[in-house]
């Protein structure tokens, strides 16, 4: 069992009066730089805190022009916990692929962090948010195609030796030959996340990736999502490592039960009614009109409905309560779930610092020791996904 | 009013629907669909078809025709309504394209100018106006777009998509058999549209090579192409003249039909 401390940098300070979008078109005057510049550096402080208490990693990931999650280069941010931190993994979840043009750059980005980091780095592979396909002007109709040649190029330019001549459809490289490469050989371990589409999650076993379950959905849309990844691994034939699957989950621990609620509910509806809206904009072609279907159906679990914090703990959409009641949630979960990682979001939407601080160190000190005790301790090198077998993991470091 | 059958063609892409009725006229009329890919009940053509022969290509990737994998771009598009002429054995037709399928026939005209014999753009996209840009189609609200493409807000369309708006707050309320056709148009025009948005910045370039007399119809009361689209086709084809429609806004073709027909049979010929 892994621990991640997951972290989305959202902004907090939406004008009281605006109720439009927080994506695409949210005007970007309401962003205040002298807000930013502390909020980047709180953020970061938080980030690191996670390996003093004793994480296994942190995670990063990346959007674009919106106020839900500012790190539109999350690869700068992983460079500074590549440097300040020593031992933590170092997730970034991932870049958006069809976003970076030619995508040897983040071959090149992920190989730099991967140096840097001594090996540390969880290269994340995404398709990219809807929003992002309006953000960059992309269209969305070549995002699967795109995200699938980048990441074969990507995976080409760690793995055999430059230069060599690309020529795909939608990028043609003559040399391809990136300096550095990653630390981590083959490379490191890939993470590619997901909604339950059933393309993203075949990709992912036959690759034998990870499957990070994207959050803010019923828990039974998890359940559904895990048991489609695990028939997936075994239509490959092997079974799914619970390291091949990720649960992504906003967390929230105080002294007791009300405790826990009085602190956090506002924060959480913060997120739920000001940071939400617009994620959810799927535009024309971004998926087949199938898995439209599935999506449109799968939208009444999705978080931006909820009404009631009575739904919120119904559909366990953030686990939230004294560290009995979380380690007790958490626990039920895992098991249900099959997942060996745990990425917990510890802060979100207006959450404060101090608050932050004080869950992630409950969190650490009264709830992650006793889910070590059931699940057991962290095998890094079983990871998943840099191998060619499952297990195979992460090779070795060569320091 | 004559009936439009379809029936099935065989592309260099893939195989497409085709509606076809009608005989005799000056030439055949092959009509172009807008971006919402009506095709089947389009009483303007079966107007038109009672004097000549119309033809009606559904595009891939609308409707049931195949293929839209193989094309990428709007130049894709041009050389696969080319291949559809060539199929059909017209070795000239008059072309009457609604929006997107405006767009189409200016594209395929510049290229083939021969095989126009007349030309007729119903609030056609495909330029880019500075400061008159064509209004945002891709995620818009359904009612809020119904009000751009309809003059009446009692249009039975109009009224239609009013109700499938609802679906975009739940999704239970509105079958989704009904949004399926509406989702697969919008993601086909986006493939040939999303950027550069709904325009071929070499078209201006292009447009004196249009040899046909050409009508250029614009909507006052369109609320997704601007008037200046119009005015910009109508200056740059060389034989080109501006009508401006009353009471019609984007897809005057299905709420003007009486008008429109007017129009083209002047501008064609009978």
């Amino acid at each position: 069992m892994r621990f991640f401390s997951f972290h989305l940098m959202p902004y907090p300070d939406l004008p009281a009066g605006y109720d439009g979008p927080a994506w695409i078109t949210c005007p970007n005057r309401f962003y205040d730089p002298a807000l930013g510049a502390q909020l980047y550096n709180r953020y970061i402080d938080e980030l690191l805190y996670a390996e003093e208490l004793g994480f296994d990693g942190v995670c990063v990931n990346e959007h674009h022009q919106n106020a839900y999650g500012t790190m539109p280069s999350p690869n700068l941010i992983a460079a500074v916990l590549a440097r300040q931190t020593s031992r933590v993994r170092i997730a970034v979840v991932g870049n958006a692929l069809p976003l970076y043009d030619p995508p040897t750059r983040v071959a090149e980005e992920f190989a730099m962090l991967d140096c840097i980091s001594g090996g540390r780095l969880i290269a994340g592979m995404v398709v990219g948010g809807g929003p992002e396909y309006y953000s960059f002007s992309l269209n969305p109709a070549q995002a699967r195609e795109r995200f699938a040649e980048a990441h074969d190029l990507i995976i080409r330019a760690w793995t055999e030796p430059g230069p060599f001549e690309f020529i795909g459809k939608h990028y043609k490289l003559r040399y391809v030959n990136p300096w550095p490469r990653p630390l981590q050989q083959p490379h490191p371990e890939v993470w590619i996340p997901g909604a339950g589409s059933v393309e993203t999650v075949e990709f992912v076993a036959r690759h034998r990736y990870a499957y990070m379950g994207i959050p803010y959905f019923h828990i039974d849309m998890f359940d559904r999502m895990f048991s489609l990844m695990r028939e997936a691994c075994r239509s490959e034939g092997y079974e799914a490592d619970p390291l091949q699957l990720g649960w992504l989950v906003p967390i929230f621990v105080a002294e007791t039960d009300s405790e826990a609620r009085r602190r956090y509910e506002e924060h959480f509806w913060y997120f739920v009614r000001r940071l939400l809206p617009g994620i959810n904009i799927s535009p024309p072609g971004y998926t087949s009109v199938r898995s439209v279907e599935n999506i449109v159906k799968g939208l009444r679990s999705f978080a931006l409905h909820l009404q009631s914090w009575d739904e919120v703990v119904a559909g366990q959409y953030a686990i939230v309560g004294s560290p009995e009641t979380v380690t007790e949630l958490l626990t039920a979960n895992i098991e249900r779930l099959g997942v060996g990682n745990l990425l917990g979001l510890f802060q979100l939407g207006t959450l404060p610092a101090q608050d932050t601080r004080r869950n992630l160190e409950l969190f650490a000190s009264e709830v992650m020791p006793r889910l070590r005790d059931r699940f057991g301790a962290t095998t890094v090198a079983g990871a998943p996904g840099a191998g060619s077998a499952p297990g195979a993991g992460v090779a070795e470091v060569a320091r | 009013m004559s009936v439009l059958t379809p029936f099935r063609l065989d592309t260099a892409v893939g195989a497409v629907t085709v509606r076809r009725g009608g005989s005799g006229g000056p030439a055949p009329l092959v009509y172009l669909h807008s971006a919402s890919g009506e095709g089947a009940s389009v009483p303007m053509l079966e107007d038109l078809a009672d004097d000549r022969a119309v033809v009606a290509p559904e595009f891939p990737g609308f409707g049931d025709s195949e293929g839209l994998d193989r094309i990428e771009d709007i130049e894709d598009a041009a050389f696969h309504l080319l291949d559809v002429l060539d199929r059909l054995g017209l070795a000239s037709a008059d072309l009457v394209g609604m929006s997107l399928g405006g767009w189409m026939a200016a594209e395929l005209a510049v290229r083939w100018p021969e095989r126009v014999r007349r030309l007729v753009l119903v609030n056609a996209v495909g330029l880019y106006v500075e400061g008159s840009p064509i209004t945002e189609i891709f995620g818009r609200p359904l009612d809020e777009l119904a009000g751009e493409l309809f003059a009446d807000p009692e249009f039975p369309l109009a009224q239609l998509m009013r109700e499938l708006a609802k679906a975009e707050q739940d999704p239970s309320a509105v079958p989704f058999e009904l949004l399926r056709p509406m989702l697969q148009a919008q993601a086909a025009t986006a493939k040939l549209g999303w950027r550069p948005y709904l325009h071929d910045p070499k078209l201006p370039g292009r447009l004196g090579r249009i040899a046909a007399p050409t009508l250029v119809v614009h909507g006052v009361r369109d609320g997704i192409v601007p008037a200046a689209h119009a005015r910009a086709y109508a200056e740059a084809i060389p034989d080109a003249r501006l009508v401006e429609l009353d009471h019609a806004a984007h897809l005057a073709v299905l709420e003007r039909p009486v008008e429109l027909a007017a129009l083209v049979r002047e501008h064609v010929g009978t």
